[in-house]
């Protein structure tokens, strides 16, 4: 089994554009896929992909928030005043807690005078779903409720699911950031394909998520998107991609080709195949199919030759 | 000496090396001068974030010193170092083929 991971640090950059015509050219070549959508806060590729309906969906929970029991509470209002999110409000003179903005962080129990009125409850994080794609792959993607924040656990759990089916390829579009989720769907992959935008800000975030893939020694590869937007740019990070040992796997121009796909709830290389963007887009996933077929060869080649660990900033109490 | 195999599906000293540590299911600790061992489970699996500080308390009050897995995270790196725990990289295989 290997494991892709599309990663670009900055968002809307394309990594779901990418990430779906791959997956597209790897399902044809009758290889078993299974891709993941890592986004939940802002899954898309069911969207590109033109999915309305999943064949199953379940509930996640990972947080928990604080919740009044009415019975017991004698609206002392204690709890009203600590509240560090200012979550709980009055309502004709009893307390209760706005869910979406509670943390979970139980203060208001410390200050409560009466046992059991306020309770922990796990709350509904989202929700996990999958669908076998007409497209000859299954998607397991995620979406969560406002407010939830994202999560590594929920991403271990959709790459578990992933990694269940027993593919020969896991496919895995990450979110955008260098976040616990980002970290979550770089883990345990084989390779990172990173998409950047000739911006200074994508290029910094590309160099952010590279730090990341150098901490797991994983192989990179890159694409550049709407290159020749700033062809000045582009260079340098074709240079920066040829210093750091990371495979340019090719060049999207700018096309609104795209954006009219995305109208349509279609791949671009479905939808406009003769495209500029689906030509360049095509020979990017040929260039992954090329890598799959000489694994060994490219895995070896583009291996980060020594560990370069990400080192956090720590920030200790004093007197520790 | 105490070590630690991160493993997602507990088979004793058979269990295969998780590819993660911070969010394995379970953690083989065996006994090097006792030749015992035992199954525990990683609060880390369970956490939304923080995953791998998690699962570094339990190794710490465990007594562990040393850990296998598939790979570590930046804060789990950073924080084995700043605990003295040996971290070794090793996944795929059966803990007690690691052990030998």
């Amino acid at each position: 089994m290997i494991e892709i991971s599309v990663a670009s640090g900055k968002g809307g950059v394309g990594k779901s554009t990418v990430s779906a015509t791959i997956a597209l050219r790897i399902a044809q070549t009758g290889r078993k896929l299974v891709v993941v959508d890592a986004d939940a806060d802002a899954p898309n590729m069911h969207l590109i992909l033109g999915i309305d309906s999943w064949d199953w969906e379940r509930p996640y929970s990972d947080s928990w928030v604080a919740q009044i029991n009415q019975d017991l509470c004698t609206a002392c209002g204690e709890c009203y005043k600590v509240c560090p999110y200012q979550a709980i409000y009055v309502q004709e003179g009893r307390y209760y807690i706005n869910e979406v903005i509670c943390e979970g962080c139980y203060t208001c129990t410390l200050v409560c005078p009466v046992k059991g009125a306020i309770v922990r409850r796990q709350t509904e994080s989202g929700r996990l779903r999958g669908v076998n794609t007409k497209y000859g792959f299954p998607l397991i993607s995620a979406r969560l409720n406002p407010g939830r924040p994202n999560s590594g656990k929920l991403v271990t759990e959709e790459k578990g699911i992933a990694r269940g089916m027993s593919p020969d390829v896991v496919l895995v579009d990450s979110a955008a950031g260098i976040g616990c989720q980002v970290v979550s769907s770089l883990a345990g992959a084989n390779m990172a394909i990173l998409v950047a935008e000739p911006t200074p800000s994508s290029f910094n975030a590309l160099k952010r998520v590279h730090k990341l893939t150098k901490h797991f020694m994983q192989p990179s590869a890159v694409v550049i998107n709407k290159y020749d937007v700033n062809e000045g740019l582009t260079r340098e990070i074709e240079e920066y991609a040829q210093e750091n040992n990371m495979d340019l796997l090719g060049k999207v121009p700018y096309d609104d080709s795209i954006p009219k796909s995305m109208a349509l709830m279609r791949p671009v290389t479905e939808a406009f195949p003769d495209s500029p963007a689906s030509k360049a887009l095509l020979s990017v996933a040929d260039r992954v199919l090329e890598i799959l077929d000489n694994w060994a060869d490219w895995f070896r080649a583009f291996r980060p030759k020594r560990p370069e660990p990400y080192r956090p900033l720590i920030i200790k109490p004093e007197g520790i | 000496m105490k070590v630690a195999f991160a493993v997602d599906e507990n088979r004793g000293l058979d269990s295969l090396i998780s590819h993660r540590f911070g969010r394995a299911e379970y953690f083989v600790i065996v006994d090097t001068d006792t030749n015992s061992y035992k199954v525990v489970r990683n609060p880390g699996a369970e956490a939304r974030s923080g995953a791998a500080i998690k699962a570094i308390q339990l190794l710490i009050k465990e007594g562990v010193r040393k850990v296998y897995a598939g790979s570590f995270g930046p804060n789990a790196m950073t924080a084995l170092e700043e605990m003295g725990i040996e971290y070794v990289q090793l996944s795929g295989v059966p803990v007690k083929e690691a052990l030998s």
